[in-house]
């Protein structure tokens, strides 16, 4: 129980009005245990992004549970699941993920600003992290200034320097070529491995999914199939 | 959650959109320096509006017996010296003037008008007009002199000047004329032309002893400050509970509503450049909240929470306001300065003579005024911000994922 970092029960969405519902999802149940990595695929409106939504309190589900860390996200106010995602859920977005106007460092830091870690101990975690990550030289140049494969790194660096329970990742690949996702991924990997970080991707890319330790196929709002991968990629 | 980080971030956001920034800021910087110098002028013809009231034999304060201003004469009277004057705090008073003032007439060899006829004690009257106007001839050498001085319009009116003789006819406190003749010591040049027509000055104790009196018709009281003090006030009308205690404006209530009315005229004239000002810093806002509904929308993904992203667009607002202003109070301030040694009017002045208006304006600018209009932007700020701010916080995280 303890080892159950997601646990959705039922999980349905239903977009549009009564007219002409979309059902994203349709009583999904879905569970992730401690240190797993887990790819979502499909075709496209199949419900992935909607999941991953939910599971990280971005949205509300119309019907069905949601649980991370044992924290239950239906019974939450506004500002209560805007603290989760601070505190428990790092996010890596397929597109802007990075506020323009400061650099890679103090993107990093700043999510620990909101977090209320005092300067000294922050600007240390944002170095070290963005160190580990390879990306020491450039912490000083802006978002702008840095390639598609970069602000990824970023990006993962600053989901993963809360030390989240779960990092959750929509298409983080959809805008890197295959050499630098390939990158991205032994990043992934890495922390995965060595950090124990559970890890929910969203892709249609193989390459994503080979990366992977569990499978989850959905289609139509429903899963298909659920395989753990004995030795991925 | 730290302010100093959203402000680190709001200023930043500002510099985003340079050439935008820039024209806003110029904007309000030309606002508030604007309305200022404005208020400087205003402010600069209310002062010398009040002054005029003031110098022209009113002081801030008057005594005067009851009746005395519906009907003036020498039977309403008082005896000033005996009731003394009230223990104030030592220096709220510049001066006291005792005067007896009069309806007259006054006569020359070819001339006949009628007049006040005002016996001053000289040294007193340093708080009037009289203290420092200009004279061709002598002034008034002290309460006893038998001498007068008489305004420059009226001694053309008279065809007189200094060292002629006049002959002034008044009514004693039993009805009967008092009639004697006078020479001119001086001959004085007032501002408006209405004083030089009207008043004649000699000692007080000369126009006493034509109506065999020892008794004041007014005493004008000038404070050392131009406030008017309400304790002042108080305490001259319990000292003079029989008396009249009238204020400068009750005395010339038309110098009074003007002065009113330019306190007015600036609030009119900050509503009206402030209120355009709010759209520009509106419509700004608003453009740059919804240049970054993504951004914003990851911001709440990341867990920053709607407090936050108000108070980042609140912060942004009051930023540039501070900014703003801040030149625009360099600027107001500058060209105040430029402008401190006073303006010549004297293109219009022969217009302004008649109306007693001085001409050459000299701006004021009061701190309390600066600090009501930076005050009042910086409110102005906040309110513009509400509307942006609500555009920002209906973003929701799922806006940063949308297409
Ligand atoms: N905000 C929304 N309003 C209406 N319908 C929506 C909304 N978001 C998603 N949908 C619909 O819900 C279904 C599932 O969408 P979802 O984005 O989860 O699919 P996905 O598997 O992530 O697809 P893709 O691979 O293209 O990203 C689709 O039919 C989509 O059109
Ligand atoms: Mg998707």
């Amino acid at each position: 129980m303890s080892d159950l970092v997601v646990e959705c029960l039922g999980l349905t969405r239903v977009y549009g009005d009564d007219a002409v519902p979309v059902h994203a999802l349709q009583g999904v149940d879905f569970r992730v245990t401690k240190g797993e990595w887990t790819a979502l695929a499909g075709p496209s409106g199949s419900g992935k992004s909607t999941l991953l939504h939910l599971v990280g309190g971005l949205d509300r589900p119309t019907d069905g549970t949601v649980a991370v860390d044992g924290e239950k996200l239906n019974d939450l106010s506004e500002s209560q699941l805007s603290d989760l995602r601070l505190r428990k859920v790092g996010f890596v977005f397929q597109a802007y993920n990075l506020i323009p106007v400061l650099s890679a460092v103090e993107n990093v830091e700043f999510i620990m600003q909101l977090q209320g870690i005092e300067p000294p101990e922050r600007h240390e975690r944002a170095l070290s992290v963005l160190d580990q990550l390879g990306l020491g030289d450039i912490g000083e140049r802006r978002p702008g200034e840095l390639s598609g494969g970069q602000q990824q790194r970023v990006a993962v660096a600053r989901a993963i320097v809360t030390e989240p329970v779960l990092l959750l990742a929509d298409e983080p690949s959809a805008n890197l070529d295959s050499a630098t996702t390939l990158e991205l991924l032994a990043l992934l990997r890495t922390i995965n491995e060595q950090r124990g970080v559970t890890i929910v991707t969203a892709t249609h890319d193989p390459i994503v999914m080979g990366h992977a330790s569990r499978r989850v196929l959905l289609r139509d709002g429903r899963i298909e199939s659920d395989e753990v991968v004995s030795s991925p990629a | 959650m730290k302010l100093t980080l959203l402000v680190q971030l709001s200023w930043r956001n500002l510099w985003r959109h340079r050439r935008r920034t820039v024209i806003l800021l110029t904007t309000i910087c030309f606002a508030v320096g604007s309305v200022l110098v404005f208020n400087a002028l205003l402010r600069g013809m209310q002062v010398s509006m009040a002054e005029t009231a003031i110098d022209n034999l009113n002081g801030h304060f008057k005594v005067l017996a009851p009746g005395y201003l519906d009907d003036p004469g020498i039977e309403k009277s008082f005896e000033f010296e005996p009731i003394g004057r009230p223990e104030l705090a030592g220096d709220a008073i510049q001066g006291w003037a005792p005067r007896v003032r009069v309806p007259a007439v006054i006569r020359s060899e070819r001339e006949t008008r009628g007049v006040q006829f005002v016996g001053v004690v000289p040294g007193s009257e340093e708080i009037s007009f009289l203290g420092d106007v200009a004279i061709d001839g002598e002034y008034l050498s002290g309460p006893d002199d038998r001498r007068i001085l008489v305004g420059q319009a009226l001694a053309q009116q008279l065809e007189t000047g200094v060292g002629r003789r006049v002959v002034l006819i008044t009514q004693g406190v039993d009805g009967g004329n008092r009639e004697s003749g006078y020479r001119i010591a001086g001959v004085y040049d007032a501002v408006g032309e209405g004083i030089e027509k009207a008043f004649v000055f000699t000692g007080l104790a000369t126009v006493q002893e034509l109506l065999s009196v020892d008794a004041v018709t007014e005493v004008s009281v000038r404070l050392a400050e131009d406030d008017q003090n309400p304790s002042v006030l108080n305490s001259l009308t319990s000292t003079f509970s029989d008396l009249d205690v009238r204020t400068w404006q009750d005395l010339e209530p038309q110098a009074a509503m003007m002065y009113e009315m330019a306190d007015t005229t600036v609030a009119i004239w900050f509503l009206i450049v402030m209120g355009a000002l709010i759209f520009g810093i509106v419509n700004t806002l608003v453009t740059a909240v919804m240049e970054r509904v993504r951004e914003l929308g990851m911001l709440r993904a990341i867990g920053m929470r709607r407090g936050a992203v108000i108070a980042q667009v609140v912060i942004e607002s009051m930023l540039t306001m501070t900014i703003g202003i801040s030149i625009g109070v360099v600027l107001g301030t500058l060209s105040y300065l430029w402008l401190a040694d006073g303006i010549d009017l004297s293109a219009f002045a022969e217009g302004l003579e008649m109306t007693g208006v001085k001409p050459e304006l000299v701006p004021r600018l009061w701190a309390r005024d600066v600090f009501l209009v930076v005050g009042l932007s910086l409110v102005l700020g906040i309110l513009a911000s509400i509307y942006p701010a609500q555009r920002a916080v209906k973003v929701q995280p799922l806006d940063a994922m949308r297409g």
